[in-house]
């Protein structure tokens, strides 16, 4: 069963090349070390190569089969008066922020999501667990008109 | 008011100083003794003084760089030696000024002030320490640049809304009986004994075949007995070192709270910035009226479990009226609903399945631990209640939850306090068609959030749905 508070929408498809660089640096780590560890420990190893190999499976789980499925189970909608962001796998979190919360917002963009032109917006409230609110793999310009709702709203609210 | 010439704490300070690092510097006796053997009485006491010297040469310097001022609209602290660092806190920033008196400060009649500003915990300034007449005259000043117009009336005079006899504590410190302090007394005796070397060995046995000719009913007794006597004592006198005297008053926007027998402090609590009430009625003590009321603030709190304690140990009418004080709803408990009936099956699995397990594998490891089974029943049976007491409601102004069989638990979260709200659900709850909704707040810390727990994915929708509309 779906729990649907409001319609969401998904992220920018080009944040699943976000998850899956990031997914691959980290494989490529792992999988170097891995390599290290089997040709330092070589003659250690009862069977050659299965550490190298399980860390292989795991790089290409890493890189390439989960990025689209953790994209999938990411969703937001701003209704003009709060922003949704949903979000996990095993547990699902709906996340909603009230706009008369936010304390400020920021746009930002590393250098990987700007060569995938994705963005992620940052909410900040006076809250205490969920202080910080991050939506990221979403358009620029999403993002940019999402944060200047948000400021005009939070303006005359004061 | 126009500037006024830098000020220094009260120079007693400097005494107080030496006097506190005084239990570090005896964890050099060993250094000094073994020093004396070699060195001769003469120089090792020479030794000692020099020491004592450069301690109160420092806590000289100390005190003789730190100097507070009151500016036309600020508060300057300035200290430092070669890194030096001014603080200047903005008027208009004051939230209140708080006073705490230790021990010895007390004798002295000295207090240390602490002027929280509106962000709490790290951008507050203190004054260790003044005495409680400069202590009087700054947050009187302090108030007075801040507010003209309202606050002119006397600082002290407020109306009491909160206060326990020596009575009242003394059965809240029979309550508080806590077998934690005689944990601590008897792992004190173990390094005291290793310190002066007994033969444990030797004694142990001769304790065991003491104990083997004397073990009787009476004897076992006699010991639990002896065991519970000093948990009541050490509750009453912890109960009595932190609460004696509790008093909280109520004047214009805010309570002033006083407390302590040996250390008091005053601490003000602005009425807006408290952010939700959570009443508490622990097993024993709950079943029997008596309840506790902390509220959370902005900026979180000293207290245990990061809450104010507004009252320590109250009857329902009376927490009810600091409540009211506070300008917050009442809990209305008959109105609200329960959560839903799965709630019930994952509590059971909860809490039952880890006991199960943790008694399986001990019963794999150790047979005779398989009559473990028979605790099992223990959580499931709590759990099976766990629904009747957990309720919740959206009602005028505040979202309202209680929760908790044994250990009670009543939050009143205003709905203006809500920063977000959230549904979680994890794979069993989908299974099931339930959902959590947690609301956060503002300067929330410890334990116990008010979530509300296990409700059909529908309700939880509309209730986060309402819940953000409302905030």
């Amino acid at each position: 069963m779906d729990l649907t508070i409001v319609p969401l929408q998904p992220l920018e498809r080009a944040q699943i090349n976000v998850l899956r660089v990031r997914g691959g640096l980290t494989a490529a780590l792992v999988l170097a070390a891995a390599i290290t560890a089997e040709i330092v420990a070589a003659e250690h190893l009862p069977v050659h190569g299965a550490i190298a190999a399980l860390t292989l499976l795991a790089g290409i789980w890493l890189a390439w089969v989960s990025p689209p499925r953790r994209w999938r189970h990411w969703g937001y909608a701003f209704t003009g008066s709060e922003l949704h962001v949903a979000h996990g796998w095993w547990t699902q979190v709906h996340t909603i922020v009230p706009v008369l919360r936010v304390q400020h917002i920021d746009v930002s963009q590393g250098p990987l999501e700007r060569s995938f032109g994705v963005a992620r917006l940052v909410l900040h409230t006076a809250g205490s667990d969920d202080t910080i609110v991050t939506l990221p793999g979403i358009s620029r310009a999403t993002a940019e008109e999402i944060r200047d709702t948000i400021r005009v709203r939070i303006g005359s609210a004061a | 008011m126009s500037e006024e010439a830098p000020r220094r704490v009260h120079p007693a300070t400097m005494l107080i100083g030496v006097l506190r690092s005084g239990p570090s510097t005896l964890l050099a006796i060993p250094a000094l003794y073994a020093a004396g053997t070699k060195l001769g009485l003469l120089t090792s006491a020479a030794l000692i003084l020099a020491g004592l010297a450069a301690l109160a040469l420092t806590k000289a310097v100390d005190w003789w760089i730190l100097t507070y001022r009151l500016t036309g609209d600020a508060f300057v602290i300035e200290s430092g030696v070669l890194h030096r660092s001014r603080r200047e806190i903005p008027l208009e920033r004051v939230q209140d000024v708080s006073f705490e008196q230790k021990p010895i400060a007390r004798l002295l009649g000295l207090a240390l002030v602490k002027i929280e500003t509106g962000g709490g915990g790290e951008d507050e300034a203190v004054l260790d320490s003044v005495t409680l007449a400069e202590a009087h005259r700054l947050r009187l000043a302090l108030r007075r640049l801040r507010t003209v117009a309202s606050e002119t009336d006397e600082p002290e005079a407020g109306r009491t809304v909160f206060a326990m006899s020596p009575g009242r504590v003394l059965l809240q410190g029979l309550f508080g009986f806590s077998l934690v302090w005689i944990a601590g007394f008897f792992a004190a005796l173990q390094t005291l004994d290793q310190a002066i070397e007994l033969d444990w060995r030797d004694l142990i046995g001769v304790a065991r075949s003491e104990v083997v000719s004397h073990l009787t009913i009476t004897a076992g007794l006699t010991v639990l007995g002896l065991a519970l006597a000093l948990g009541v004592i050490a509750g009453v006198t912890r109960t009595f070192l932190r609460d004696y005297g509790f008093r909280l008053d109520e004047r214009g926007g805010r309570f002033r709270r006083v407390r302590g027998l040996l250390t008091r402090s005053e601490v003000v609590i602005v009425k807006d910035r408290v952010q939700l009430a959570l009443v508490h009625r622990a097993p024993v003590r709950g079943r029997l009226g008596w309840q506790s009321l902390e509220m959370q603030t902005l900026g979180g709190s000293d207290d245990v479990g990061g809450r104010q304690a507004m009252a320590p140990f109250a009857r329902a009418e009376e927490a009810g009226l600091v409540i009211d004080a506070a300008g917050l709803p009442g809990f209305e408990a008959d109105a609200l609903t329960a959560v839903a009936r799965g709630h019930i099956l994952r509590c059971v699995l909860r809490h039952g399945v880890p006991v199960f397990a943790l008694v399986a594998v001990a019963g794999i490891l150790v047979p005779p631990l398989w009559f473990g089974l028979a605790l099992v029943p223990v959580p499931v049976g709590a759990a099976l209640l766990q629904r009747r007491y957990h309720r919740y409601g959206l009602r005028g102004t505040s979202v309202q939850v209680t929760r908790g069989v044994l250990s009670q638990r009543d939050w009143i979260v205003p709905y203006r306090s809500v920063q977000t709200v959230s549904v979680r659900r994890t794979w069993l709850q989908r299974q099931l068609g339930l959902a959590t909704v947690i609301v956060d707040t503002a300067g929330a810390g410890g334990w116990h959030r008010p979530e509300i727990a296990d409700v059909a994915a529908p309700i939880a929708a509309e209730l986060a749905s309402a819940l953000a509309s409302r905030a």
